[in-house]
């Protein structure tokens, strides 16, 4: 359907402005400006960010340069998510544009993951693609395509190139038709109200009565307080790309058109602003 | 269901069995997580004593994990000059007196330059995209560093890595810990089915029970250290077998895929 294709573009377009700022605590040999940027939501923070690097490489003495890192009001951001959840998850009601502080310092090997260079990144993407295609098509046709087949995949999301992603990334969106979708939806829903970092378990896109599974039958069974019983007032979000998507939305429609290009659908429960 | 698919339910069985069997040879396992929740992981820790060469610097970042599900013969160059490494650990060396902690057991190299003492922590989880159990472990220095991948690569016997990058039992990587949200070296599980295969049907074959846990455990953990005492082998198969006596075992032998 035209109407679906265009989902995944405005999905795959998405972008957050966002203003990073230097550490205060960092040592300048001058002030340091503080530097814009339009993020893609579904790329990775230290896959966009050589130019913020660069900028503020000019105002710190080399050797007190150590890895980069990213933080926003004391949660250290992880690469390892794509941006756009990384906005959602936590500085969803923020005025934008979103305010990131960059670190040279005092790197959180507890909370984060080193990330020295865009292999790293590369590694971490096609690991996930691989889960995923694990989860929808025992790993079947990802392993079916080539080296050159992932490198299309890859170089696609670095290089912002939709069609170039999305000629390759529908093999791993199809199905039996007679299946009715895949063998298990690839998702991770995330919250901050505990240590655990998200739930993943696998789910179905069918009922074994053969009933479409709809994000709100996800939710009920992964993670039931997100949603409010009639009557009561709502307290939390369900989020995917900064949209509340009805929780009568079939799950392998969701799973087709709002998964990240990693081919995980991933899904923020946030408390709803109290003001 | 596949005889080489672990489920969930059957990572728990084959747990418990091993850690009863790890409690009567004192090997210092333990269950971390909600009790009766099957969201956990099993845990141990273990002091080794390891030679970080950081002279050898591996390029680990070819492996990523694309290639670490293929070979990388070209890496294996370079590699000669560790070989001199003597490899004392008589891993099956466990004795029935063992205090939970054994340090004698976890000396992996001794060579020119200097030893130091690593505090390396493991835990065992279940993958429910892989059906298969994944191993995860940390290690910090006496001081309380964190090892970076290099130095893990660098601690690892330079046979064993020559086998991670070259067969398919993978490569170690950087990971969030599923449960815990902090960075875990993991093995990576992709190829994990792929290996137990002919384990499990050589079990069917024989009319054996395997506990695929231990098995796993077996393969995968030496090359990080962690040893997995023959005594868990010979408590589940005594010389004289009478399955009766067995616990119950995890993976059915006999039972048709």
């Amino acid at each position: 359907m035209a109407d679906d294709k265009d989902v995944l573009r405005d999905v795959w377009f998405g972008r957050i402005p966002t203003c990073f700022l230097l550490n205060q605590d960092e040592v300048t040999e001058r002030e340091a400006e503080p530097y814009y940027l339009l993020l893609p939501r579904v790329s990775y923070l230290t896959l966009v960010t050589d130019k913020v690097k660069k900028h503020f490489h000019k105002v710190i003495r080399t050797e007190d340069a150590e890895e980069m890192w990213f933080e926003y009001e004391g949660t250290p951001l992880k690469w390892h998510y794509p941006i756009g959840v990384l906005f959602d998850l936590h500085a969803s009601n923020t005025v934008l544009p979103w305010s990131i502080t960059v670190h040279f310092k005092n790197f959180p090997d507890r909370d984060l993951l080193h990330c020295p260079s865009h292999s790293v990144i590369e590694a971490h993407f096609m690991s996930s693609i691989k889960e995923a295609d694990a989860l929808k098509h025992k790993s079947q046709v990802v392993n079916d395509m080539q080296k050159k087949d992932h490198k299309q995949l890859w170089m696609g999301l670095q290089n912002d190139k939709f069609d170039q992603f999305w000629a390759m990334n529908r093999k791993l969106m199809e199905y039996p038709t007679e299946d009715g979708g895949f063998r298990f939806i690839p998702f991770r829903i995330y919250q901050t109200m505990s240590d655990r970092p998200f739930i993943q378990k696998q789910y179905r896109p069918v009922s074994p009565e053969g009933n479409v599974h709809t994000l709100g039958d996800l939710m009920k069974a992964m993670y039931p307080v997100a949603l409010s019983n009639e009557g009561e007032p709502k307290r939390f979000q369900v989020v995917i790309h900064g949209i509340e998507p009805l929780l009568e939305t079939p799950l392998q429609w969701l799973s087709e058109h709002l998964s990240h290009p990693d081919n995980f659908l991933h899904i923020c429960v946030i408390p709803v602003p109290s003001d | 269901m596949s005889l080489c698919v672990l489920d969930e339910e059957n990572f728990h069985l084959c747990c418990q069995l091993l850690l009863q069997l790890s409690e009567q040879l004192g090997d210092g396992w333990s269950w971390e997580g909600g009790q009766g929740s099957q969201e956990g992981y099993l845990r141990k820790t273990a002091l080794r004593s390891v030679v970080i060469d950081s002279s050898s610097v591996w390029d680990y970042e070819g492996g990523w994990s694309d290639t670490s599900c293929q070979s990388q013969s070209e890496q294996q160059e370079g590699e000669q000059e560790q070989a001199a490494v003597d490899a004392s650990a008589d891993t099956n060396s466990i004795k029935g007196d063992l205090e939970e902690q054994d340090e004698d057991d976890g000396v992996c190299v001794v060579s020119a330059g200097s030893s130091q003492l690593l505090q390396y922590e493991y835990h065992i989880l279940h993958s429910c995209s892989y059906s298969t159990p994944v191993l995860y472990f940390r290690t910090c220095t006496q001081e309380g560093r964190s090892l970076s991948l290099e130095e893990v690569w660098s601690s690892v016997h330079p046979n064993y890595r020559l086998r991670l990058q070259s067969s398919p039992l993978n490569t170690i990587t950087l990971q969030e810990h599923p449960l815990l949200g902090q960075p875990f070296f993991m093995l990576h599980p992709c190829r994990t089915e792929e290996f137990m295969r002919p384990v499990l049907q050589a079990a069917q074959d024989q009319h054996r029970s395997v506990n695929y846990v231990l098995s796993w455990l077996s393969v995968v953990g030496p090359m990080v250290g962690l040893d997995v005492p023959l005594k868990y082998s010979t408590l589940l198969h005594p010389a004289a077998p009478s399955p009766a006596e067995i616990l119950p075992p995890c993976t059915e032998a006999a039972s048709s895929t």
